[in-house]
C-alpha cells in the first residue's frame, strides 16, 4: 500500500510539474519571428515561426498549402529553397502569391542527398526558409540540421505525413493539420468547383508556447468562397 | 573633329554577310595607331576622336586607309564636327569633310533613313510630306515632339546638325592570368586549393593594379597523364575579391574528379570590367549574388543536378503549365519588396502517374482506387494535338475520397490515372 501511495505521490508531482511547465513556457523571442501571412496561424504561433529552428508540418492534407502561404510571405524579401522530390507543382505555388523567381528548386530524391542539400543551404544562409520533405534520417543528422538552422537563423520546415521519433525530438515546433471539411462551389459535376477546405491545425509541440492549442484555417480562393458560402 | 569609319566586308553586297566580331575587334585594335579614342558603335561602324592628333582631315583619312589596308575590306571614311555631321559626310562621299557650321546645309537633302528612324514612322512622315532631313528641320520643334513622342526631339535636333550623343571610348583588352607549371605534382585537394590561392592572389593584385574586375575565370588543369581540362567559372557579379573567386572555384572543383595527379594550373581572368563594385550602405538584408552563386555551385557539385527556378506558362495540360530554367543569382535590386498578395490555395502535388481502378455511377467516378468518392467535380476536357499523329484527349476530375484524400484524376481512353493530390 505504501509503495502504491508513493507511486501516486510521484504521479501527482509529475502532473503538477508538467502543468507548471505548460503554463509558463520560456519567453518567445519576438525578434526574428517569421510571419506566415495566415492570421490564424500567426495567432496560434504567437506571431509566427521563430527563426533558426526546425519545424514540422504534419498531416495528410493541408501541409503544403500552409507552407505555400509561408513561401509567398517570405519571397517578398528573401529567397526560399524547396527540396523537391519531383512533386512540386509551381503554378499553384504562384497562385498562392509566391515569387517563383525567388524560389530555388533543388531536385533531390534520395534521403542522403536531401540531407546534404539542406546542410549546404543552411550553412550558406542565402535563404530565410528551407522546405524539405520528411525522409528517414538518423538522429544525429536531424540534430546537426537543427544546430545548423539555429546557427544560421534559417527556418527549416519539414513536411511529413507522420514525423518519426528523431524528427519529433529535433523539431522545436510541430504543427499537425487535419482536414475538417471540403467546400464545394456550384453543382456536382461539370459546373462544380472545389473551392477549398477547412483545416484544423493543432500545436503538438512548441518550445515557447503551450502545446495543444488549435486553430481553424480556411484554404482556398477567397472569391470562390464568397460565392460558395452562404 | 570626329572621323567616321564604315567598314564593309568585300562580299557583303552579294551575300549580306555581316562583319565577324573577331575581325572587327582586330580592326579596332589596329585603329589605336590612328587615335587612342575609338567609339565602337557596332560591328562595321566606329567614330575616332581626332582632337589633338597632328595633321588634317585628308592625312587622317589616308592614315586610316593605310592602317586597315591589310584587312582587305571596303572602307568609307569622312570627317565632321560631331557624329551626325561625320555620318552625313560619309553618306555624301567617301573621304569628304563637313566643316563646322555647315551641318544643316549638308544634312538637308539627305533621306530620313539616315537618322535610323523606324520604317513605320518614316512612312507616317512621308504621308505628311516630310521626305528629307531639311523638311524635318523646318518643322516647329514643340508640335513635332508632341505628335511623335520624346524620341522626336532627338531626331529634330539631329536633322539640324545638333548631336548630343556622347562619345564613348572603347575599353582596351588586358590579359590577366597566372600559372604554375613544372613545380611538382598535386594529388591531394588541399595542395590544389593552396596553389589556386597563390594564383588568385597574383590575379587579384593585377586586377587591383589595373582598376578592373573579372566577370569570369578560366582554369586550365594539366594532369600527369598529359590530359588537360578547362573549367569556365562565371562570377555572378564582376569582382576583384580573392575570397569570392576562391569560393566559386572550390565549389566547382568539389564536384570534379581527376584521373591523375595535377601537374599544372593556369588561371585566367576574363570579361574584365572597369571600376569597383557597387555597394549599398544599408545592406543588412541584401542578398549577396556571389554567395548565392557559390551555394548553387556547391549544390550542383554535391548533387550532380542543376538548381533551377520555375516559370509558369499557359498550357492546357497540367504538366505543361510550368518549366524550369537555371536559377540565376538575383541582382541587388531584387531587394525591393514584392507586394504580390498572398492567398492560401490548395497545393497540388504531382505524383508519378499511375493507373487506378475506377468504378462509375451515373457517368461519374464513384469508387477510385478502392475508396468511395464523397465529392466529385468535373469533367474538364483537355484535347491537345488534335491534328497530329498522336492526339491526346483527357477528362479531368477533382475527387474527394472517403479517406480524406483530395486528388486530381483523369480518364484517357478507357483508362483512369491518378495525377496528383492536393495537400
Amino acid at each position: 500500500m505504501a509503495a502504491l501511495a508513493a507511486v501516486s505521490e510521484r504521479q501527482k508531482a509529475f502532473e503538477l510539474l508538467r502543468a507548471r511547465l505548460s503554463a509558463k513556457p520560456p519567453a518567445l523571442p519576438v525578434e526574428g519571428l517569421i510571419r506566415t501571412a495566415i492570421p490564424e496561424l500567426d495567432l496560434l504561433l504567437g506571431g509566427g515561426f521563430p527563426a533558426g529552428i526546425v519545424a514540422t508540418l504534419e498531416g495528410k492534407t493541408g501541409c503544403w498549402s500552409l507552407a505555400a502561404g509561408l513561401v509567398a510571405r517570405t519571397t517578398r524579401r528573401s529567397l526560399v529553397a524547396i527540396l523537391d522530390d519531383g512533386s512540386l507543382y509551381p503554378p499553384t505555388l504562384a497562385q498562392a502569391g509566391a515569387s517563383l523567381e525567388r524560389v530555388l528548386v533543388v531536385p533531390v530524391r534520395k534521403a542522403v542527398a536531401i540531407a546534404r542539400a539542406a546542410d549546404i543551404l543552411l550553412r550558406s544562409r542565402i535563404c530565410r526558409l528551407v522546405l524539405m520533405p520528411a525522409v528517414a534520417l538518423r538522429d544525429v543528422v536531424w540534430t546537426r540540421l537543427a544546430s545548423l538552422a539555429h546557427r544560421s537563423g534559417v527556418l527549416l520546415i519539414v513536411i511529413a505525413t507522420h514525423a518519426g521519433a528523431a524528427l519529433q525530438s529535433a523539431a522545436v515546433v510541430r504543427l499537425h493539420c487535419v482536414l475538417e471539411r471540403i467546400i464545394t462551389h456550384g453543382q456536382r459535376g461539370l459546373w462544380g468547383t472545389i473551392a477549398g477546405f477547412d483545416l484544423c491545425v493543432d500545436v503538438r509541440k512548441h518550445k515557447y508556447l503551450a502545446a495543444g492549442r488549435t486553430a481553424c484555417v480556411r484554404v482556398g480562393h477567397e472569391e470562390i468562397f464568397d460565392a460558395a458560402l452562404p | 573633329m570626329l572621323l567616321c569609319l564604315s567598314v564593309l566586308r568585300q562580299a557583303q553586297d552579294d551575300s549580306g554577310e555581316i562583319m565577324p566580331p573577331e575581325l572587327w575587334e582586330e580592326m579596332l585594335d589596329a585603329l589605336d595607331a590612328v587615335s587612342p579614342l575609338v567609339d565602337d558603335v557596332r560591328p562595321g561602324l566606329a567614330f575616332l576622336d581626332m582632337h589633338g592628333i597632328s595633321g588634317d582631315a585628308p592625312m587622317w583619312i589616308a592614315q586610316t586607309h593605310r592602317t586597315l589596308l591589310r584587312f582587305g575590306c571596303a572602307l568609307r571614311t569622312a570627317v565632321g564636327a560631331n557624329k551626325i555631321a561625320a555620318w552625313a559626310a560619309l553618306h555624301v562621299a567617301d573621304g569628304s569633310r563637313c566643316e563646322p557650321g555647315a551641318e544643316g546645309e549638308l544634312l538637308a537633302p539627305l533621306p530620313l533613313s539616315l537618322l535610323e528612324i523606324d520604317p513605320a514612322t518614316i512612312e507616317r512622315l512621308r504621308l505628311l510630306g516630310i521626305e528629307r532631313l531639311g523638311d524635318l528641320a523646318r518643322l516647329p520643334h514643340g508640335p513635332f515632339v508632341r505628335r511623335f513622342g520624346a524620341a522626336a526631339a532627338s531626331w529634330h535636333e539631329l536633322a539640324r546638325g545638333i548631336d548630343r550623343r556622347p562619345f564613348v571610348p572603347r575599353g582596351h583588352a588586358v590579359a590577366i592570368e597566372a600559372s604554375i607549371f613544372g613545380e611538382g605534382r598535386a594529388a591531394d585537394e588541399t595542395q590544389v586549393f593552396f596553389a589556386l590561392r597563390m594564383l588568385l592572389a597574383r590575379i587579384c593584385d593585377d586586377l587591383e593594379r589595373c582598376g578592373k574586375r573579372a566577370g569570369a575565370l578560366r582554369l586550365a588543369v594539366e594532369l600527369e597523364d598529359a590530359e588537360a581540362c578547362t573549367l569556365d567559372v562565371p562570377l555572378a557579379t564582376p569582382t576583384a575579391h580573392e575570397r569570392t573567386m576562391f569560393d566559386m572555384l572550390r565549389a566547382k572543383l568539389e564536384g570534379m574528379t581527376f584521373a591523375a595527379a595535377i601537374v599544372g594550373l593556369r588561371l585566367q581572368a576574363l570579361q574584365l570590367e572597369e571600376g569597383g563594385e557597387a555597394q549599398a550602405l544599408f545592406c543588412a538584408d541584401d542578398l549577396d549574388p556571389q554567395r548565392v552563386a557559390v551555394t548553387i555551385a556547391r549544390l550542383e557539385a554535391a548533387l550532380g543536378a542543376g538548381i533551377s527556378r520555375a516559370q509558369t506558362r499557359d498550357a492546357h495540360l497540367l504538366e505543361e503549365r510550368f518549366t524550369y530554367e537555371p536559377f540565376e543569382p538575383p541582382p541587388r535590386a531584387m531587394l525591393e519588396k514584392n507586394q504580390t498578395q498572398s492567398e492560401l490555395v490548395p497545393q497540388l502535388r504531382l505524383l508519378e502517374v499511375r493507373e487506378v481502378p475506377v468504378l462509375l455511377r451515373g457517368g461519374e467516378p464513384a469508387v477510385v482506387d478502392r475508396q468511395a468518392v464523397s465529392q466529385c467535380v468535373g469533367p474538364w476536357r483537355v484535347a491537345e494535338r488534335a491534328y497530329t499523329s498522336s492526339p491526346l484527349s483527357r477528362d479531368e476530375y477533382d475527387v474527394v475520397l472517403e479517406n480524406g484524400t483530395f486528388a486530381r484524376i483523369y480518364r484517357q481512353g478507357s483508362h483512369w490515372y491518378l495525377r496528383g493530390v492536393y495537400e
